[in-house]
């Protein structure tokens, strides 16, 4: 099993990567850190999982060098699994690539991550009904201090592709 | 599969937020405030200064404590006599080139590979890179540092640049080679072909502050002026003659973070293992070929013909073709060499400045190299034209003011 860590610029994707894999991949706290990606391994379950930290994008349609890696990146592992990091505090953004990337076929799992910057600002978000909606695993995350990590990993195992056509429908109901 | 138009898009993720996202009141919270003072110009220039200057003074005070307070009388008093009591045959080869000049009173003259070499790389280098990025680590994960890019904007605009080249230039005073790389977040070639090359020529890295500090103490300052002033003047002129466009770039301005002492350690050993790895090897090297290039006469010749150009371009001794070879290698090794040449001071400013300026150090080429080999040779163009005229320059300012 494969899985892209994916998501914009400055959402701890590297953060995540580290607690995953245990390696030692540059973090900081501007956009721009990752420049390039970098494979890691973890074991979930007794399987190798391997995990790489693919650069910030804002889209699939890329604006720079370092948003080129990343889409480049996806286009060339069809078999993964995409764990899309989200800024929870700019969820809509964050769900903008999400789409992108389900509507290319891409089993996603969801990691709302900064939990707690959202919930300084006092945002709240409905996780399970999210999650109905997209009809994929939605976790919320806080790297930094390693909260629903765990979590994360069990449930990004057991998702699958889905329509969009369907999303559609589910968020009438 | 279906795939959406970019309005379907923003209209489904409009749909999805509504049912599952609500926004309640906001607070305003001292994050927020200590934000707004950091990036209104008013508040903000007087607290990018006062951050700079701070993180300057505990660069020089945290590395001239260890260095002078330390290893200088470490490597001088004890290191350096005994090498030269234990180390066989003064007049050899052998001796020369590991221990250097046998009459030499510290290890900045006697430049030999167990010496110079080792004094350069620990005694001098690893405070100043230590004390570099443990400031920069806390600069970059507090969240300073796109801030700053939003202060300093209009002025990187000038020279073709977005605010937000003021990242890779920071880094480049750590080292040149993560800073070539960083260039990769600017949107256009032209943008990036400007940041690489004057990066490259101009922004000394954090091994060569270090030693300047050692060499020269009363005259960096100057130095600095002059390299970030032909930053700025060949930024400008860049922009200028290069076609291409410097879009403006959004970008997201973090919240402030608190900097955790885990990561800060994590990367603090990280870069300064990875300095060892990659500089260690290339000072010792360094000091081997120059020295065997001393031993064959080699240097010698090159002096001997380069010297019209030293002595009569630049004002410089010939001898300094040496440290220039060196300077390939590492800029460092070559500041520290010059310190052993007989010159006055404002010659030794304008060799301190060749070598600052002169061919970036090896393993920042190969860098550049892998970003594009079209660039490379640009950017070797750009060097050649500003060494004759920046580093001539010096020389008619000195002939001007009298002192040359």
């Amino acid at each position: 099993m494969k899985i892209l860590l994916m998501g914009h610029p400055n959402v701890g994707k590297s953060v995540l990567f580290n607690r995953l894999t245990g390696a030692n991949v540059i973090e900081s706290n501007y956009p721009g850190t990752t420049i390039d990606y970098t494979k890691g391994y973890m074991r979930v379950g007794g399987e190798e999982v391997e995990v790489i930290d693919v650069p910030g994008t804002f889209s699939l349609d890329p604006k720079d060098k370092a948003e080129e890696v990343a889409v480049k990146m996806l286009h060339e592992s069809r078999d993964a699994t995409v764990i899309c990091v989200i800024d929870a505090s700019k969820i809509e953004r964050g769900l903008y690539l999400v789409l992108e990337i389900i509507e290319e076929g891409y089993p996603v799992a969801i990691a709302l991550n900064m939990w707690d910057v959202a919930e300084d600002k006092n945002i709240k978000i409905d996780v399970v009904n999210l999650e109905r909606i997209l009809g994929v695993p939605v976790v919320s995350t806080t790297a930094i201090s390693g909260e629903g990590i765990k979590e994360l990993v069990s449930r990004s195992r057991g998702t699958a592709q889905v329509e969009v056509d369907d999303i559609f429908e589910r968020v009438e109901d | 599969m279906t795939k959406l138009g970019v309005d379907e898009r923003w209209d489904l993720i409009d749909k999805i937020s509504k049912k599952t996202v609500t926004f309640g009141e906001y607070k305003h919270t001292l994050k927020d405030a200590i934000g707004e003072l950091t990036v209104k110009p008013l508040t903000g220039i007087p607290i990018a200064i006062a951050v700079l200057y701070g993180f300057w003074s505990f660069f020089s005070s945290f590395a001239g404590f260890f260095t002078d307070g330390f290893f200088v009388k470490l490597f001088d008093e004890h290191w350096l006599l005994w090498l030269q009591e234990i180390f066989p045959g003064k007049e050899s080869w052998l001796y020369y080139i590991f221990v250097g000049d046998p009459s030499a009173t510290n290890c900045f003259e006697a430049f030999g590979v167990l010496t110079s070499g080792f004094f350069v790389a620990i005694g001098v280098v690893l405070p100043a890179i230590v004390a570099f990025y443990l400031i920069l680590t806390l600069l970059e994960d507090s969240g300073y540092l796109p801030r700053l890019a939003v202060l300093i904007d209009t002025i990187l605009h000038r020279i073709g640049l977005h605010g937000y080249a003021i990242v890779p230039t920071i880094l480049s005073l750590g080292c040149n080679v993560p800073a070539v790389a960083a260039t990769r977040i600017l949107e256009t070639r032209k943008e990036r072909f400007i940041m690489m090359t004057i990066l490259a020529i101009f922004i000394p890295c954090g091994a060569q502050l270090g030693i300047m500090k050692e060499v020269i103490p009363d005259t960096m300052g100057f130095v600095i002026f002059y390299l970030f002033m032909g930053y700025l003047i060949f930024g400008f002129i860049l922009n200028k003659i290069i076609p291409g466009k410097t879009p403006e770039m959004l970008i997201d301005v973090p919240p402030y973070q608190m900097p955790t002492a885990q990561n800060v350690g994590r990367k603090l050993w990280m870069r300064t293992s990875s300095f060892f790895k990659v500089a260690l090897p290339f000072v010792l090297l360094g000091c081997v070929i120059v020295n065997v290039l001393y031993l064959t006469g080699f240097i010698a010749w090159m002096g001997d013909i380069l010297s019209p150009l030293f002595i009569g371009w630049f004002g410089v001794p010939s001898e300094t073709a040496g440290p220039l070879i060196a300077a390939f290698l590492r800029k460092d090794l070559a500041v520290a060499q010059l310190s052993a040449i007989e010159m006055t001071k404002y010659q030794m400013i304008s060799a301190v400045v060749l070598v600052s300026i002169y061919f970036p150090c090896v393993a920042t080429f190969a860098m550049m190299l892998r970003e594009g080999w079209k660039e490379l040779l640009g950017s070797i163009a750009v060097l050649a034209v500003v060494v004759t005229l920046y580093g001539g320059l010096l020389h008619l300012i000195w002939i001007l003011l009298g002192v040359a």
